[in-house]
């Protein structure tokens, strides 16, 4: 786990002060992770807008409380945790699902490119991926790739969407992740590795049509 | 092309691709990691897919951040000073 920082301790203290430009900052650092983990267990994104509002009054009623054992953002993705986790309990009308328990199989690539068992070469490729590193730069850091990453990010299952979202879009560590969902390494790495052949998949069809 | 050695023969591609997020995590076992890795240096094909996979990862952190909308900032900002006050 990631020993908390100075940076941490100087912005509780901030915080605890009652100064708003602390605050402003907690909010720009903080509320895209946040709306990320809201949005894996409840359905709607103004129902995870409203349990962010909701986590925040308990961060800041929490703030007295706040012992540093884990890192202020792990902290505070826990607590949006618990209260969407609550929220959707609410509001699912049957048994709650759970968006990070990985359900069934389900491939990384399309079975129909590798060699069947009863082929020369079976498990292989029955033809290469492209080569991205050929394409020009200009192409995949075109406005229309990134906003096709942003489609098939935004449109993946519940659970895959907030893994990625913060490992790959906001760069938090897996065991920060595994913390502040309260799911095991292995459960993370599946949804990430989903998530990542679902977006990559995508992007092949973009770049190769 | 040359007859599969062994090792090569460990994986097929279609568990390569199953694979990649255990290697890129780091969560393979030495013995996985020596059998992956000699697949990569024989496999143009699968080569070629982990680097796409790298770069999806890469274009993933590249994506602008979102704005947050002015009216919720608005909104918490009041909520920071009832709770200044309480």
């Amino acid at each position: 786990m990631a020993a908390v920082g100075d940076e941490d301790a100087t912005l509780v203290a901030r915080l605890r002060e009652g100064e708003e430009r602390a605050f402003e900052e907690a909010v720009a650092g903080l509320y895209p992770a946040m709306l990320a983990v809201a949005r894996g267990y409840v359905r709607t994104r103004s129902v995870a807008e409203e349990v962010v509002q909701e986590a925040w009054l308990g961060v800041l009623k929490g703030l007295e409380r706040f012992e540093g054992r884990s890192t202020l953002r792990t902290w505070v993705l826990r607590i949006v945790a618990n209260i969407a986790r609550d929220r959707a309990v609410r509001e699912a009308r049957s048994q709650p699902f759970s968006s990070f328990e990985p359900e069934g199989d389900e491939p990384a690539v399309e079975p129909e490119r590798f060699f069947r068992a009863d082929e020369p070469y079976p498990g292989g490729w029955r033809s290469f991926p492209t080569d991205w590193q050929t394409l020009p730069e200009s192409r995949l850091l075109a406005r229309e790739t990134l906003d096709l990453v942003t489609s098939a990010i935004d449109g993946l299952p519940e659970g895959q969407r907030t893994v990625i979202t913060l490992r790959d879009v906001m760069g938090f560590g897996a065991d920060e992740v595994c913390e502040a969902l309260g799911i095991s390494e292995v459960n993370q790495r599946v949804l990430l590795h989903r998530a990542r052949m679902r977006v990559r998949t995508r992007l092949e069809r973009h770049l190769d049509g | 092309m040359a007859e599969p050695t062994r090792l090569q023969r460990d994986y097929t591609c279609q568990e390569v691709v199953g694979l990649a997020s255990e290697y890129l995590e780091g969560a393979m076992t030495t013995e996985q990691m020596t059998a992956f890795e000699m697949h990569l240096n024989f496999c143009d094909g699968c080569f070629t897919f982990l680097d796409q996979v790298r770069t999806t990862v890469g274009m993933a952190h590249a994506l602008p951040e979102e704005e947050i909308p002015d009216e919720i900032k608005a909104e918490l900002r009041q909520a920071f000073n009832d709770w200044k006050g309480e």
